[in-house]
């Protein structure tokens, strides 16, 4: 069964009397444990598709399933409740809360999940290790590096144990160097926790180490290519 | 411990917060205290009143003489158990009434046996009751503060005024017993036999007809009983009995009493409370800015949170629980600040001058409860807005 199913999922928005399709009955299908960079232009829709697989935007048609179950028949406070157990997100800002520390930045989502908390806990200790961050685990944001902050949000989105990771320009605001280690990092979470990663780049060198392309043009998808064979458009 | 990090995130604008609720908590706790205190004063005289019929004489009769011959009449009304003669004088005479939230000093003369029927049964922390004995006294507890007498000590009543003439005449009583506090008359008043307040009566007629009247047949008034437990309209009857079968005497009706007490307690408690809950909403809309602010400066984590699986009722419980912090802060500090003041303010009430402020469990609860859900209340419209926010747009603000 597939992680994530989208089934001509069409998203339009209203600017004044002009309806804009940011995303035009895309159609496709991802596995669980696939790591799939989305690249395209600026105003391609890739933004708008992270938003609908993270459950923060409903679409204007079509479905979306997610672990089989269909998301556009939840309610908001369903969706909430799936994004919490289900789906882990990384933004190119961090988005870490600089009154905390990197364990309480780590266990932020735990506090919507019921009984979490307990094995919550240790689990984040453990993912803060494996993102080498435990000599920082009392450390505020403002006290760590850009990469380091990237790491302890990683970690943060991977605490609830999600089915599915959504990164948007993750690499965007550090150097080529630090964008490179963070890649190594998501792949080898990607390998050893079975994690599906959906990343979302305009940076073709990160897109290339995925191993499923899908390139989106006005809204549609114009090509999906797994790494050394091409799917097609859907 | 988010809740109050997120509140000391910024100190000096939470420390302005908390302090317009704290002087909104601290002016109801201080006006409060001063309304519990008058209401208690009253309460004293709504249970006094609302227990017996106060016979007096007729309208338009200034001189309060009345035969004692009239008790056996009263006494014959339907209803009525028992009734006793009623004096009172001034216990420092010459004294300039001021507004003042007590009873002046009063001396009290009658039967030691009435205190069983009064509603407002009295009791002594040192000594004993009156006993019947002339030459006996027994002082309320601000009354005995004032002139500093333990039992077994001898006061001059009425007090000589400084200023007094040469005719003036006062006695020497026996301090047989000291009151506990009431709260209200009694603490003011010295209490004194029947006998020795036709004495008393006496020294008070002018001279021209003292040596004509006989003080021991006559009486200021009467105080009537009705059956132990009676309640107000069945006093009221037994009022209206007398009235209309006693001539030369006029019976108040209880509840006319008890119903202009209430009233007048009521209106004072309303301006009181009034003004200190003005102070306390206008405190309150400090709360409202500063959660919006709060709100406005938190957009990008709102989303954040929203996006790790918030819900619209965790966000919006998250700022209500932070505005009613504030509240609860306020509150707190209030609260405790103002009751400091009224136990210092009376601690340093003059001996004799009645206390002016009475700290309740009603009060407490009141006052930082108040506060609590003033806080609540003002954090909900920004509570909601936060709930409200579109993730996608929060979390690409600026």
């Amino acid at each position: 069964m597939a992680n994530v199913e989208l089934v001509n999922l069409t998203k339009n928005y209203k600017r004044g009397s002009e309806i804009i399709r940011a995303l035009d009955g895309v159609s496709l299908k991802i596995d669980k444990g696939e790591f799939v960079a989305v690249v395209g232009r600026s105003g391609s829709g890739k933004t708008t598709m992270l938003d609908l697989l993270g459950l923060l935007l409903k679409p204007t048609s079509g479905s979306l399933l997610i672990d089989g179950v269909d998301t556009t028949k939840l309610s908001d406070r369903d969706r909430a409740r799936m994004r919490a157990r289900r789906v882990g997100f990384v933004f190119q800002e961090y988005n870490l809360l600089s009154g905390m520390n990197v364990l309480e930045n780590v266990t932020l989502p735990l506090r919507y999940v019921r009984d979490a908390k307990a094995a919550g806990r240790a689990r984040a200790i453990e993912l803060i290790d494996r993102v080498g961050l435990t000599d920082r685990i009392t450390h505020r944001p403002t006290e760590l590096s850009g990469g380091q902050m990237q790491r302890v949000a990683i970690a943060r989105s991977m605490v609830n144990s999600p089915s599915l990771i959504l990164l948007d320009e993750p690499t965007g605001a550090v150097d080529t160097e630090t964008a490179q280690q963070l890649v190594d990092l998501l792949k080898r979470l990607n390998r050893e926790d079975q994690v599906t990663i959906v990343l979302v780049t305009h940076d073709l060198d990160i897109a290339g180490e995925a191993r499923r392309q899908i390139r989106l043009k006005d809204g549609k998808v114009l090509t999906d290519e797994r790494v050394g064979e091409a799917v097609g458009a859907a | 411990m988010e809740t109050i990090r997120n509140v000391l995130r910024h100190k000096l604008r939470s420390f302005l917060t908390v302090l317009g609720i704290l002087i909104g908590v601290l002016a109801l706790t201080t006006m409060g205290a001063l309304a519990e205190n008058f209401n208690a004063l009253l309460d004293g005289g709504v249970k006094y009143f609302g227990g017996s019929v106060q016979v007096g004489p007729p309208d338009g009769q200034a001189a309060s003489l009345l035969p004692l011959s009239k008790i056996d009449e009263i006494k014959q009304v339907p209803g009525v158990s028992a009734a006793f003669p009623a004096y009172a004088f001034q216990a420092k005479p010459g004294q300039i009434t001021t507004v003042s939230f007590g009873v002046p000093d009063t001396i009290i003369a009658g039967d030691p046996q009435e205190n069983q029927w009064s509603a407002l049964k009295l009791t002594t922390t040192q000594g004993h009751y009156l006993t019947g004995s002339s030459g006996e006294v027994v002082l309320g507890s601000t009354i005995d503060k004032e002139f500093n007498k333990k039992v077994g000590d001898t006061i001059d009543l009425p007090v000589r005024p400084a200023d007094a003439k040469p005719d003036f005449v006062n006695h020497t009583f026996t301090v047989v017993g000291i009151l506990n506090v009431t709260r209200t008359a009694p603490d003011t008043f010295a209490y004194i036999n029947t006998t020795d307040g036709q004495m008393l009566l006496k020294d008070s007629l002018p001279i021209a007809i003292r040596d004509q009247i006989d003080v021991s047949k006559i009486s200021e008034g009467f105080d009537v009983y009705g059956a132990p437990g009676s309640s107000l309209s069945q006093l009221d009857k037994i009022a209206d009995g007398i009235n209309s079968q006693v001539t030369g005497v006029k019976a108040v009706r209880p509840s006319t009493v008890v119903t202009s007490f209430k009233s007048g307690g009521a209106i004072f408690t309303a301006i009181t409370t009034a003004a200190a809950l003005l102070a306390l909403i206008i405190g309150g809309l400090s709360v409202v800015n500063t959660m919006f602010m709060a709100v406005a400066e938190r957009v990008r984590e709102i989303g954040l949170k929203k996006a790790v699986g918030a819900t619209t009722l965790n966000v919006m419980g998250e700022f209500l629980l932070e505005a009613t912090f504030i509240g609860f802060l306020g509150g707190v500090l209030g609260y405790g600040l103002g009751a400091l003041i009224t136990i210092i303010a009376n601690a340093t009430t003059p001996a004799g001058q009645p206390t002016l402020f009475l700290i309740t469990p009603n009060l407490t609860i009141l006052s930082i409860g108040f506060a609590i859900a003033l806080g609540a209340v003002a954090g909900v419209l920004p509570a909601w807005r936060a709930a409200r926010m579109d993730p996608v747009l929060a979390l690409r603000s600026e």
